[in-house]
């Protein structure tokens, strides 16, 4: 890894990296234990009003991406803050944007009870609400500030990145994958693997960003004056192209400790190929364009734009499956791997997106999603490569980072159980969503017909245990942060 | 269809399963004798071009394959189809009381206020067919129904408070 950084530029970035990650771990946190009460709803072992449970699933849709996207930020910022300048303000100034955001969004859900689910899909925000008008606005402004603090993230790294490594010809490695020879004899490198996901994420979210304010814009607008008319098909598209996009790019920020974490587990070295510059540049235009798949029941839209969709869902899983991944697995295999937390996390991590890709593929197929759109399948996949993918990336950066500032791992017993408790538990929770899914369970019921109380009780008894799992990695944090501090005192 | 569910679940448990046993077994590997990294990288990318070539023409097979299946084409507004009409408000569905059987037809589907989700349940309960029901716009589903019964219709697009209740259903004589 490159590092020019002096003790108190190291010391300065640490402390951005930091915030954005307990952030992210705290909005997680409670997050997930809204997602348990609605799955204990579900099945029936509690009892909610259904504007609470609809407005409590709001909470959680938009709280969770927000986490994951907030952690997999600082994670990228300090791996790219190692590589190039990035301004400390900056990054806080953003930081202090989303939260402002989340804030505005908590008020809007717990104070006035909006409950038109995270996708705000119009004209739902408006119509037969049972929340008061102000709380749409705060919901909207509060999702606008969100965004205004991506951009301002984005913008920076793509600014940093761009002028660290010689535009788009350079950062892309458009030389060292066309003109290879001359370019090594030049005695010039291409970017560094992180770096990719960098400029991925901020090309991508510039643009995702661009959208979401577009639409968030024109729903604050029509918010003031009813009068002003959005085209629903025109709202939807916008909708799932800022949606699908902000949340595809949390996994490919987050990857990114892992392609600077898994060698120093395997104690092998591991470089930008030509094989994961061509493959990054495919992720940077699936992640644009795959969003289509989120409107195959919207019969009216393009059918030229449905065949895109279908065929950009199967071709970004070849980025994953044949570079990434792969290359993961080529490090690993016959290493001399230190297993501890942080490399199971990361490990355990691309399980989780390869077969929660696995399950979205399928689900990508025009003729099958006819049979799974708007069923318990979808949550089944995201939450695979959202709770045993990103989250797992970034928790595994995480302790990669505790275990090498207090020069301790944890014993094998913690391992054991933090590894059943997450794919133990964490594999029943999402069986659960599976199941019920085939069965043509719909999401996003309060009450659900059979068999889905029963198959929400499996996923809830899998949810406590994984929610073990999880106080014991906080412990282990704690403990290891702990002995880090005493180190460096 | 729900047969087609049935296999999808089958074929997805089956695929978790061989992903992570193999790749459980690459994490054991390390616990063995170690190799030199140059002699895995040399391994490694002899197999990934396979890798990249059965990736490739999975890619290309399922994507043939999946066209003809495609719900759009016989969803046609000319047509010697029967047509009925469907409008979806919440929290409800103003549906024909029947169809008839062993013929094709063809839902008009609408709705007067918010995005909707007309989702028919067949009467074993699977769900057989979907379309959106949007304001502003009309879906056509055409669908052939084979089995007389009652068939439930179900929202699949999040519409608000009583999304869950709302539900109706028709005759398929």
């Amino acid at each position: 890894m490159t590092t020019t950084l002096d003790p108190r530029e190291l010391s300065a970035a640490r402390r951005v990296m930091w915030t954005y990650l307990i952030t992210g771990f705290a909005i997680f946190a409670l997050m997930i234990l809204i997602g348990f009460s609605m799955r204990m709803e579900q099945a029936g072992w509690i009892a909610y009003a259904p504007q609470t449970f609809y407005s409590l699933m709001t909470l959680h849709g938009i709280g969770m991406i927000t986490a994951v996207a907030v952690a997999s930020m600082g994670e990228l910022w300090y791996l790219m803050r190692l590589e190039t300048v990035l301004d400390e303000r900056l990054a806080y100034w953003a930081w202090g944007f989303i939260v402002a955001g989340a804030i505005a969004v908590v008020i809007s859900v717990l104070a006035g009870q909006f409950g038109a689910a995270w996708t705000f899909l119009y004209p739902l925000p408006f119509v037969g609400t049972w929340w008061p008008s102000w709380a749409t606005g705060f919901y909207l402004i509060g999702v606008a500030l969100v965004t205004i603090g991506w951009m301002m993230w984005c913008t920076q790294m793509l600014g940093c990145v761009l002028s660290r490594y010689g535009g788009f010809r350079g950062a892309l490695g458009w030389d060292y994958v066309f003109h290879r020879r001359a370019f090594e004899q030049s005695g010039r490198t291409p970017p560094p693997p992180q770096a990719y996901a960098a400029l991925v994420a901020a090309v991508d979210g510039v643009l995702t960003g661009t959208i979401g304010m577009i639409i968030g814009v024109a729903l604050i607008v029509h918010w003031i004056s009813p009068s002003v008319v959005i085209d629903p098909l025109w709202a939807k598209n916008l909708t799932y192209f800022f949606g699908h996009a902000f949340a595809n790019l949390t996994i490919y920020m987050a990857v990114a400790g892992v392609y600077v974490g898994m060698p120093r587990y395997a104690d092998r070295e591991y470089h930008t190929s030509v094989a994961l510059a061509v493959a990054w540049w495919g992720t940077l235009v699936f992640v644009a364009i795959a969003y289509f798949h989120h409107l195959y029941m919207d019969f009216v839209q393009i059918r030229a734009l449905q065949y895109i969709g279908e065929a950009a869902s199967y071709l970004s899983s070849i980025p994953t499956a044949l570079v990434t991944v792969y290359g993961s697995l080529m490090l690993v295999y016959r290493s001399r791997m230190r297993w501890s937390l942080g490399s199971l996390f990361m490990f355990g991590g691309l399980v989780g997106w390869i077969v929660g890709g696995f399950g979205a593929v399928l689900d990508a197929t025009i003729p099958i999603n006819s049979d799974l759109h708007n069923t318990l399948w979808v949550p089944a996949h995201f939450h695979t490569y959202l709770l045993e993918g990103v989250v797992l990336f970034v928790l595994g950066w995480t302790f990669m980072m505790l275990e090498e500032r207090s020069g301790s791992i944890s014993s094998a017993a913690v391992r054991w159980l933090v590894g059943l408790g997450f794919f133990g538990g964490g594999g029943l929770f999402l069986l659960g969503f599976y199941i019920a899914g085939a069965e043509g369970v719909p999401r996003r019921y309060a009450v659900q017909p059979a068999p889905g109380p029963e198959l929400s009780g499996l996923a809830s008894v899998g949810v406590i245990i994984l929610l073990i799992a999880l106080v014991i990695v906080l412990v282990e944090a704690i403990r290891l942060a702990a002995i880090a501090r005493r180190r460096t005192a | 269809m729900a047969e087609t569910t049935t296999i999808v679940l089958v074929v997805f448990l089956i695929g978790a399963g061989c992903i992570i046993a193999f790749m459980t077994a690459v994490a054991l590997s390390s616990l063995g004798k170690p190799l030199p990294q140059a002699e895995v990288s040399r391994m490694g990318y002899a197999a990934r071009k396979w890798w990249a070539r059965i990736l490739g023409v999975a890619v290309i097979i399922a994507f043939a394959v999946s066209v003809p299946w495609f719900p759009y084409s016989g969803a046609k507004v000319l047509g010697s189809e029967q047509h009925f009409k469907v409008v979806a408000q919440q929290f409800s569905f103003t549906l024909p009381p029947s169809v008839p059987s062993k013929t094709p037809i063809v839902f008009d589907v609408t709705a007067t206020d918010v995005n909707h989700g007309f989702g028919i349940y067949d009467p074993a309960g699977k769900l057989v067919a979907q379309v959106q029901a949007m304001p502003d716009y009309v879906n056509h589903l055409r669908v052939d129904f084979t089995t007389p019964g009652k068939y439930v219709v179900r929202c699949l697009e999040y519409c608000g408070v009583a999304h869950a209740q709302m539900q109706s259903s028709f005759e398929v004589q």
